[in-house]
């Protein structure tokens, strides 16, 4: 009897752990490869890439497999070298932590292309491409708006940690803010957290109550602080996909990530036989990065005015966004 | 008002009961004598509905009963106050009692009128219970004594004492043979489980004894002694007190002096203690357990730090010394929780028999375990200290509780002690076991060894010891002389109260 | 003005350590319950999760916040039942069945919230309650009285769970089976159907905990507990296994979040010692939990599975 329980326990503990992750898995056996840390629908940064591949997939045919909330290192891994070793041709790392176990594996696949953002760091392996965003000009371009909005004459801004793609969106806000109304109380808060949504409302809560009254952030868990925002009405600049539709209220505009831009290029490389060892990135002025305004919001025709005047200038260089340093 | 008839019960491979009749009339107490495994507890489980008989049938009242749950019993009037107390230390006498009852004032506890019936109930048996006192705050005795009220408060005519004085003092266990003959006297009938000789002829009116799941008499005090019971229980000719060559004691090999230990809560469990032991005799450490006897010993072995004093072990300061290194100046140290301390239950009797030397020669060569050597070592040992077991692979688990003892006595004895420290040497162990463990600890003193033999049995203490120390509040209250010591002097110092006359030694 | 001011942001970031308090409240009231019969839930977080998806699917396609806490609380009957049954039944591990639930929370919700939903959609909120008079207090008013109804449910329940363990018979029960099973069955108390019960308790809170999150912040996503489950069980600990006791851990958790985050907001605490700052409430947890833990026993029979005669 004994042995029977601890049978059938051990038996559905582990159909536990396995049920979920086999659904999940039931897809078919592609040329491209895909690894991000969070959900593929999450409206943020790994939308941004599986969007960009679907966009090709238009185009061309692709076989597509993608493993998406990896936000473990080490399963991504595992999965980066499981795709690799499954003859992939492209498999894309997509998040700038899974850098150190892509340098260990790259090796040894000499055939098989990767891709990993954002970064810019190839390793000086031949078979490694990296692909950043430049989110500080999308990110000046809505803190110029913001301040321009701003009636209490503060901007909130929440932020994960201050690393990569998220340090140079906000870096980018906060410039552009400044450039408008060098009076603007611009804070930032990075909560220390890529995932935590309660906080991340609170945080944005935080900011209306300091007089904060136009907001924005960066990474998965802002959905939090959209949620708080909608609830005041507070006007929500979005990044890395158009996230007009978790609150159309307040959404002015979002930045939104055209991956497909790079995508693009690293796949006509690679068809000219070159799998790697190359830098690519997407802006304002290669269209990779565009300005998504949300039609349902009333938008003063002056802030949006101004807003693609400041696109065009850093589109021809006569705005710098004083990229990195706020 | 109750009848058992032919109660049979099998467990895989044993036959624990065997045909048992028995029965208890209002008002009289009816012991149940037996070694342990003898199924006395097998017995008194069926009746508390703890497990069913495979044959045989129980009358309760003249009624045939199936008794499937403890709650079958208990709403049949049996009550049963176990060994291990059935308390929850964290809450209230109150809340114990009330444990399981019906409520007056469903969904709500009703702990008021618990604790009026409580305090009736201990005003008319004279049990001193006080219904808001947590029972953690209480002493044994006490504890015991709420059992009692809680097996009283449900109605309980036949009530079963297991073994209920193997925890109690001397007069501890006065007091509650008087409660318990307050209960018969009230038309109750008491089912009194031991294996205690002389309490079991002072307090039955009849007496069964079982061997093997077996009845082996029916008799009453009138008719037997303490020699005729032992012969049932054991199935021979038992010698209860080893006989005493007298030795002249020696030097002292073992002198402790103004000895301080902690306890595991951090206040001082030994307080000032001296004493000394002298080769070729045995002194008896008799007190209630938790006085500072396991701090004692542990602080001799070296398992436990001593704030201050000193101990000298056959002229070696051993204060400070690691367990190896007393172990090296030749203490032998039989602990109270032998499954903790004194054995690996995992391990087979061969490793536990040389689990202190294994590193040592012969049994082991640059750093490789010899078997041949181990195995003939272990043979030699478990036939000369009549060990009963399949073989020196055994694991030692399966072993009872007799025979374990028995293995580790054979390790700390072939050791050749200057020093024998024995903690309970034999609780938990059958008769005829701690017969033969005695008499191997009696043996000691002719070969010049200083013993100390601690223990909560007074008759054990009694019977082995050549000096008998009382230990209360971590302070030695009197030593006497064997002959000189009675029950009721000794039963006095366990309580705290100093002796008179007597002198104490520094 | 600046005195005003002051105030105002400090109601605030009570207010905030208030809501940040009530999800873990929750949770870690119902894990006391489970750990006071004897049985450690380790699947807490995964229960939340499936909890969080069941209350924002009901409100997806209702728009009825109620409805949502009342589905969160039959989700945890759903997994207590299962998880019951695993631990008293089959008297498995409960340490390893825990991770296993948690990580079926995990999966599970994700699974079902990618099948059925897909993109996330936001849902409708609670509204923040007005009661007369007492919300329009000044300071006590934006501080006590002007949250939404799940926070009153999970204050409110702290006193109600303290009456039922030390006023009922159910209570003492629980007390009794989680020191001493044997006792309580020596007493025909059943150890399995209470402990049943109090599983299935504390599953309903943890799956309301999760709801009362979901709601709150009107969405859902993956791990959008982001283990906020293992932090109740931990306040459990923090809390010495009273309702009072787990509710001032809940709050000092709570508000130290809402400290933190209310300096870093104001740059009182600069950004490059952002992230160590993040740390502070798990680490002042931790530190609490040592101080206080040490004086406190945990019921003796926690995680030992009871079986009759052995």
């Amino acid at each position: 009897m004994r042995k029977l329980r601890l049978c059938l326990s051990a038996l559905l503990v582990a159909a536990m752990v396995i049920a979920p992750a086999t659904l999940m898995a039931a897809g078919k056996a592609l040329r491209v490869a895909i690894i991000a840390p969070s959900a593929q629908n999450d409206l943020a940064f790994t939308q941004s890439i599986v969007d960009g591949i679907k966009a090709i997939q238009k185009e061309r045919e692709i076989e597509l497999a993608i493993t998406d909330g990896t936000f473990i290192v080490e399963d991504a891994a595992a999965a980066i070298r499981d795709y690799a070793k499954k003859g992939f041709d492209l498999v894309i790392a997509h998040g700038s932590q899974y850098g150190g176990s892509l340098k260990e594996i790259a090796p040894d696949f000499p055939e098989t292309a990767f891709a990993w953002g954002t970064s810019a760091d190839t390793f000086g392996l031949a078979n490694v491409s990296s692909y950043e965003a430049a989110s500080d000009e999308g990110g000046y371009v809505m803190g110029v708006m913001a301040a321009a909005m701003s009636k209490k004459g503060g901007v909130g801004v929440i932020g994960p940690i201050e690393v990569g793609d998220a340090k140079l969106y906000v870096n980018g806000f906060v410039n552009g803010a400044k450039a408008q109304n060098p009076k603007i109380r611009a804070k930032v808060n990075y909560i220390g957290s890529f995932s935590d949504v309660a906080l991340a409302a609170e945080a944005a809560k935080a900011h209306m109550a300091a007089g904060a009254d136009v907001l924005t952030g960066t990474a998965q868990m802002v959905v939090g602080a959209i949620g708080a925002a909608r609830a005041k009405r507070v006007p929500w600049f979005g990044t890395q996909a158009n996230q007009t539709s978790l609150a159309p209220e307040i959404v002015v505009a979002s930045q939104v990530y055209k991956w497909e831009v790079v995508l693009k290029q690293i796949i006509a490389d690679m068809d000219k036989g070159v799998k790697g060892g190359k830098k690519y990135g997407i802006n304002l002025a290669n269209e990779g990065i565009v300005i998504e305004f949300n039609d349902g919001y009333k938008l003063d025709p002056a802030v949006k005015e101004l807003g693609m005047k400041t696109i065009a200038g850093i589109k021809d260089g006569s705005i710098k966004t004083g990229n990195a340093t706020p | 008002m109750l009848q058992m008839r032919g109660i049979t019960k099998r467990f895989p491979g044993v036959l624990a009961s065997d045909n048992v009749n028995f029965d208890v009339r209002a008002g009289e107490v009816h012991t149940l004598l037996g070694e342990n495994g003898a199924g006395k507890s097998t017995l008194m489980k069926i009746l508390y509905g703890l497990y069913q008989q495979d044959e045989g049938e129980i009358l309760l009242h003249g009624e045939p009963v199936r008794l499937n749950s403890p709650a079958d019993a208990i709403s049949h009037g049996v009550g049963m106050i176990h060994q291990h107390f059935m308390l929850v230390p964290t809450l209230t006498v109150a809340e114990n009692v009330a444990l399981g009852l019906q409520s007056g004032r469903a969904p709500f506890s009703d702990l008021k009128n618990v604790s009026k019936r409580i305090t009736e109930l201990s005003r008319s048996f004279g049990l001193h219970v006080f219904p808001d006192e947590y029972v953690w705050q209480l002493s044994v005795g006490e504890r015991q004594r709420v059992e009692i009220i809680k097996a009283l408060y449900r109605d309980a005519s036949i009530l079963i004492l297991d073994e209920p004085t193997a925890v109690l003092t001397p007069s501890e266990v006065d007091d509650i043979f008087v409660i318990f003959k307050r209960l018969a006297a009230d038309g109750r009938g008491l089912v009194f489980i031991s294996h205690k000789l002389k309490e079991v002829l002072e307090l039955s009116d009849r007496i069964t004894v079982l061997r093997h799941g077996r009845v082996t008499g029916d008799t009453t005090p009138a008719q037997s002694d303490r020699h005729d019971l032992a012969r049932l229980m054991v199935g021979r000719e038992v010698k209860l007190a080893p006989d005493a060559h007298a030795v002249q004691p020696g030097e002292p090999l073992l002198v402790i002096e103004n000895l301080f230990v902690d306890g595991d809560r951090g206040k001082h469990a030994v307080q000032g203690l001296s004493l000394e032991v002298r080769s070729g005799e045995i002194l008896g450490i008799a007190g209630i357990s938790g006085n500072g006897q396991r701090e004692l010993a542990e602080a001799i072995a070296g398992l436990r730090p001593s704030q201050s004093g000193k101990i000298t072990l056959a002229g070696h300061d051993t204060t400070r010394c690691k367990p190896r290194q007393i172990r090296e100046k030749g203490l032998s140290y039989v602990p109270e929780e032998r499954m903790k301390d004194g054995a690996v239950g995992e391990f087979d009797i061969k490793e536990n028999i040389i689990l202190l030397n294994h590193d040592k020669e012969p049994f082991c060569s640059k750093g490789f375990l010899q078997f041949g050597t181990i195995a003939e070592h272990s043979r030699k040992l478990v036939k000369a200290y009549a060990v009963k077991t399949p073989s020196i692979d055994t694991t030692t688990k399966n072993l009872s509780g007799g025979n374990i003892q028995k293995v580790i006595m054979a390790r700390e004895l072939s050791a050749g002690p200057k020093v024998l420290l024995a903690s309970q040497p034999t609780r938990g162990v059958d008769i005829g076991a701690a017969e033969y463990i005695h008499e191997r600890i009696a043996r000691q003193r002719e070969k010049g060894t200083a013993s100390i033999v601690i223990s909560e049995d007074l008759d054990e203490v009694m019977a082995l010891s050549d000096r008998i120390a009382v230990m209360f509040d971590g302070r030695i209250m009197g030593i006497i002389p064997r002959k000189e010591a009675t029950r009721e002097s000794i039963g006095l110092l366990m309580t705290g109260e100093q002796q008179h006359g007597a002198k104490q030694r520094a | 003005m600046v005195d005003s001011f002051a105030v105002l942001i400090i109601v605030s970031t009570i207010a905030s350590g208030i809501r940040l308090a009530t999800p873990f409240l929750l949770a870690s009231l119902g894990e006391a319950l489970g750990q006071r019969s004897g049985v450690l839930n380790l699947g807490v977080d995964g229960v939340m999760l499936i909890g969080a998806f069941g209350a924002y699917y009901t409100v997806l396609q209702t728009n009825n916040p109620y409805l949502g806490l009342l589905v969160g609380i039959g989700v945890g009957v759903i997994m207590g039942v299962f998880y019951g049954f695993i631990t008293l039944y089959l008297q498995a591990e409960q340490g390893v069945s825990g991770i296993g639930i948690y990580l079926f929370g995990l999966g599970m919700s994700d699974l079902l919230f990618q099948k059925f939903v897909g993109t996330p959609r936001p849902i409708l909120p609670f509204m923040p309650l007005h009661f007369p008079v007492l919300s329009d207090l000044p300071v006590v008013g934006e501080m006590l009285f002007q949250h939404s109804i799940i926070v009153y449910i999970a204050f409110g329940l702290v006193p109600v769970m303290g009456f039922i363990l030390k006023h009922t018979t159910y209570g003492l029960n629980i007390r009794a089976i989680g020191e001493n099973p044997e006792a309580a069955d020596s007493l025909g108390v059943s150890v399995t159907a209470t402990r049943y019960s109090a599983i299935i308790i504390g599953n309903s809170l943890a799956g309301l905990a999760g709801a009362a999150l979901a709601i709150e912040l009107g969405i859902f996503q993956q791990n959008l507990t982001n283990a906020m489950g293992f932090i109740a069980i931990a306040l459990v600990y923090f809390g010495a296994w009273s309702p009072k006791g787990v509710m001032i851990g809940s709050l000092v958790f709570g508000l130290v979040q809402a400290i933190v985050l209310q300096c870093k907001t104001f740059g009182v605490i600069p950004r490059s010692a952002s992230d160590l700052a993040a740390m502070a409430p798990a680490i002042i947890t931790i530190l609490a939990l040592v101080v206080v833990a040490k004086r406190f026993k945990q019921p003796s029979a926690l995680t030992k599975p009871y079986v009759r005669g052995s």
